[in-house]
């Protein structure tokens, strides 16, 4: 609907509303961030096997991969940025982050906790004797 | 050929279905008939069917929602008689009856009589408040009505066809699992419910959207009217929590249907995770319903108290923090289920504190009536009625957010009286109080307020009646969804609860009186200026019914209460209009696409449940080729002609203006 456009202000625009660059541009932050994606997947795959560097901090550098691999991702593909046009974005983004870490991280405690009610499994057998 | 599906699904042997579910269709065949014969077929296509205008879709939405509060309401008159005569004897239900009446009344009451209510009156009120033409996706929205409307057919289907499930409104496993629900109940229940999803799901979309990027020039965060907030707020948890719904169904459906074992007793299945994902759906769905009733507490009493409200900016966060903290309490729905004391604990005094900004509202409220002058119209009679019920309910949730007495009256009767004291008292009495408040807005008339202060005196004094006997019972050891019982104590108080029920009746009839001799007074209850209630926000800036179009030019907000500020200058200053001038409007077309949708999803919902599987396809083939002739669509706008604007809007302004002459004379 076209009486719409002007009440939105720079301040909010939507995802494929940003200001218009050449096709050219836009193709270069796309390859960008396939080249960045593959790279950050091919150093996963290969620190996952190799004896290159100390063994124990292998977990800790795939944790710090795959969240590098998230940053590529919303800053070339989701277009996420900082700027005053994306506070919606932001805001949307921190939103759903933090509902997924409540229900995810209440569940695992939740069911975590969910024999603390119960005697241990020795007493329970001997309670069947 | 029809997969389960042959005769023995029509319960022959069962009078009260079969009797119900003829009347119904005969009804249904009625008004067909005479919609056809009368020739308003095509006025129903053209202008409601087909309509992606969100005041229609509005509508709409509160029309399902009040023939689906009749239908559980009936449900609601069945238990509560079957409790009081079935004292050391069967009653008049029998029990499998008598299981499928409790959780069809249950998922009822919140999926297609709350839920489209709420929405309805945020469809047709948001975008008039924010002084917009439209809500963000039209078409969109048409789509999330019908596929409401087809959950609520399929529940009503299986009243004849086949049977309801037996398990209660979350229908937990283990019995709901095949082995114990090998019928279609279950499948009927949970395939409605995954389709109406979709249609919430996309009414909530829409609705964030249009608050978000779509609001008028000046109408900043905080200028927007409360019930704008609470949508808002109410939206968000919708967007974020029905996927959590829609995927716990999802996998209940896979251990039905493919033999699965993510809740089952055996193979490693766990049931307690089905609780646990349906209660973090479940908590957030009590604030999905009751925000927007604050929302529309909030413009009702400012309205009626002739102030603006109290303590906007801490109403605004109180919102807020309820939508965040509504995710952190879920647990307080099963204390019982043994995650220990320290589980326990932390989720108690979470639900414990979500009440505080609960408490800040009401203090808001009572502080916006100080001082002001009140005057004691229907919306506001329903406003207050909320304030004193919604405390009662609120302090016996506090109550069972206390683990250690939740674990004495966790599934009684006690608790069954808390969530209709809340949800009654307050999500059904806010939706009360906006229809009365905003019928005028949608068709341009009135509602005899003595048959709605009747209404509202009979529903309240009902309510008590029925309900505190119930928290009596529970306090005496009675467990809820009981078919009979032997303990003569109970007995007085179910009689009592019984007798509430007739007077709510009485309430509900009086509503229905109030409509019909509305309509025929029409005339003499016109509102002719758009503002009957002398209100405050930009709803009222337009005329009632506002046109199809809404505004004919966008208003210019200059501070909250944006129509009252409006009021005031034009007072202050007596402009003088000269005639403005006007441009052509681009709307939305009409479409079809949503209500196409909603009968593939239909004839796929129904295949689904009786393993029908060509049908299956069918179904799926045409929703997909009804969403791919709408995405290739060549036409989606209509001009409205500037001279069109201006005729229609000329009107509305002479009566305005006398209006606006006429107040600053006194």
């Amino acid at each position: 609907m076209s009486d719409q456009a002007h009440t939105r202000t720079e301040h909010d625009i939507a995802p494929g509303d940003e200001e218009q660059h050449s096709v050219g541009e836009r193709v270069i932050g796309y390859v960008v961030g396939l080249g960045l994606a593959l790279l950050l997947t091919a150093t996963s795959f290969f620190i996952a096997g190799t004896d290159l560097v100390w063994q124990p901090s292998i977990p800790v550098a795939l944790i710090v991969l795959a969240i590098a691999q998230m940053g590529v991702h919303l800053v070339f593909f989701l277009h996420i940025t900082t700027g005053p046009d994306n506070t919606n974005n932001v805001l949307a983004l921190a939103f759903g982050a933090m509902v997924v870490f409540l229900v995810v991280g209440g569940t695992v405690w939740i069911m975590g906790h969910l024999n603390q009610n119960m005697p241990p499994m020795d007493q329970i057998m001997q309670m069947h004797r | 050929m029809l997969g389960k599906l042959d005769w023995s699904a029509i319960p022959f042997d069962q009078p009260i279905p079969l009797v119900a579910g003829a009347i119904v269709l005969v009804g249904i065949l009625a008004v067909l008939i005479w919609v056809v014969a009368k020739g308003h077929l095509p006025y129903l296509w053209h202008e409601w069917i087909t309509s992606v205008d969100h005041k229609r879709i509005g509508v709409m939405y509160i029309l399902l929602a009040s023939v689906m509060l009749l239908r559980g309401g009936s449900d609601a008159i069945m238990m509560r008689i079957q409790q009081a005569v079935a004292y050391q004897s069967q009653g008049f239900l029998p029990p499998e009856h008598y299981n499928q009446i409790f959780s069809a009344h249950g998922t009822i009451m919140i999926f297609f009589v709350a839920m489209p209510f709420v929405i309805g009156l945020m469809n047709l009120i948001v975008p008039l408040q924010l002084g917009v033409r439209d809500v963000a996706f039209p078409t969109l929205n048409s789509v999330g009505f019908w596929l409401t409307a087809t959950g609520a057919l399929l529940v009503n289907l299986s009243l004849v066809v086949g049977e309801f499930a037996r398990t209660g409104w979350l229908a937990f496993p283990p019995l709901s699992e095949l082995s114990y629900s090998p019928g279609v109940g279950v499948d009927y229940y949970a395939w409605s419910l995954q389709i109406s999803g979709v249609g919430t799901l996309v009414a909530g979309i829409n609705l964030v959207t249009t608050v978000l990027k779509l609001r008028t020039k000046g109408m900043n965060y905080l200028r927007m009217p409360m019930f704008c907030w609470t949508t808002l707020a109410s939206n968000l948890l919708i967007v974020a929590a029905f996927p959590i719904l829609t995927a716990t169904l999802a996998m209940l459906l896979l251990d039905r249907y493919l033999g699965f074992h993510f809740f089952t007793n055996e193979a490693g299945g766990n049931i307690m995770m089905f609780m646990n994902l349906i209660w973090a759906w479940g908590h957030p769905e009590v604030y999905i319903l009751v925000l927007p009733a604050f929302g529309i507490f909030s413009e009702v009493v400012s309205t009626f108290s002739g102030k603006a409200l109290f303590g906007y900016r801490s109403m605004v966060l109180a919102t807020m923090a309820i939508c965040v903290i509504s995710f952190m309490v879920w647990l307080h729905h099963f204390f019982t289920m043994g995650a220990g004391p320290d589980v326990n604990a932390i989720f108690g005094i979470a639900s414990m504190i979500i009440a505080v900004p609960t408490g800040v509202k009401i203090y808001n409220w009572l502080f916006t009536m100080y001082g002001g002058r009140i005057r004691f119209a229907t919306p506001m009679l329903w406003a207050i009625g909320f304030m004193v019920t919604f405390i009662v309910g609120g302090l016996t949730g506090v109550l069972l957010a206390v683990p250690p007495a939740d674990f004495m009256l966790h599934n009684s009767m006690f608790l069954v009286a808390h969530f209709h004291n809340v949800i009654i008292g307050g999500v059904l009495f806010g939706a009360f109080a906006g229809f009365e408040y905003w019928f005028p807005k949608a068709f341009g008339f009135r509602l005899d307020e003595r048959w709605g202060k009747l209404a509202f005196w009979f529903t309240f004094l009902g309510f008590y009646v029925t309900f505190v006997p119930l928290y009596v019972a529970g306090m005496l050891g009675m467990t809820r969804r009981m078919q009979h019982y032997d303990v003569a104590e109970w007995r007085p108080w179910m009689f009592v609860a019984a007798a509430g029920m007739a007077v709510l009746s009485i309430g509900v009839i009086c509503q229905i009186v109030q409509i019909v001799v509305s309509i025929r007074n029409r005339e003499a209850l016109r509102d002719r200026t758009g503002d009957p209630w002398d209100g405050r926000s930009l709803e009222w800036a337009t005329s009632s019914p506002p046109p199809v179009f809404n505004f004919a030019f966008h208003p210019d907000v200059r501070g909250e209460d944006a129509y009252w500020d409006m009021k005031t200058r034009a007072q202050q200053q007596s402009l003088e209009h000269e005639a403005p001038e006007y441009h052509d409007i681009e709307m939305p077309r009409n479409s079809p696409t949503g209500f196409i949708c909603a009968f593939f999803a239909t004839i796929m919902g129904f295949a689904l449940i009786w393993h029908i599987w060509w049908m299956v396809i069918l179904g799926g083939i045409g929703a997909f080729a009804t969403f791919v002739v709408f995405a290739w669509r060549d036409h989606d706008e209509y001009v409205i002609p500037a001279e069109e604007v201006a005729a229609i809007d000329r009107i509305n302004l002479e009566e305005r203006r006398s209006l606006v002459s006429m107040a600053g004379a006194v």
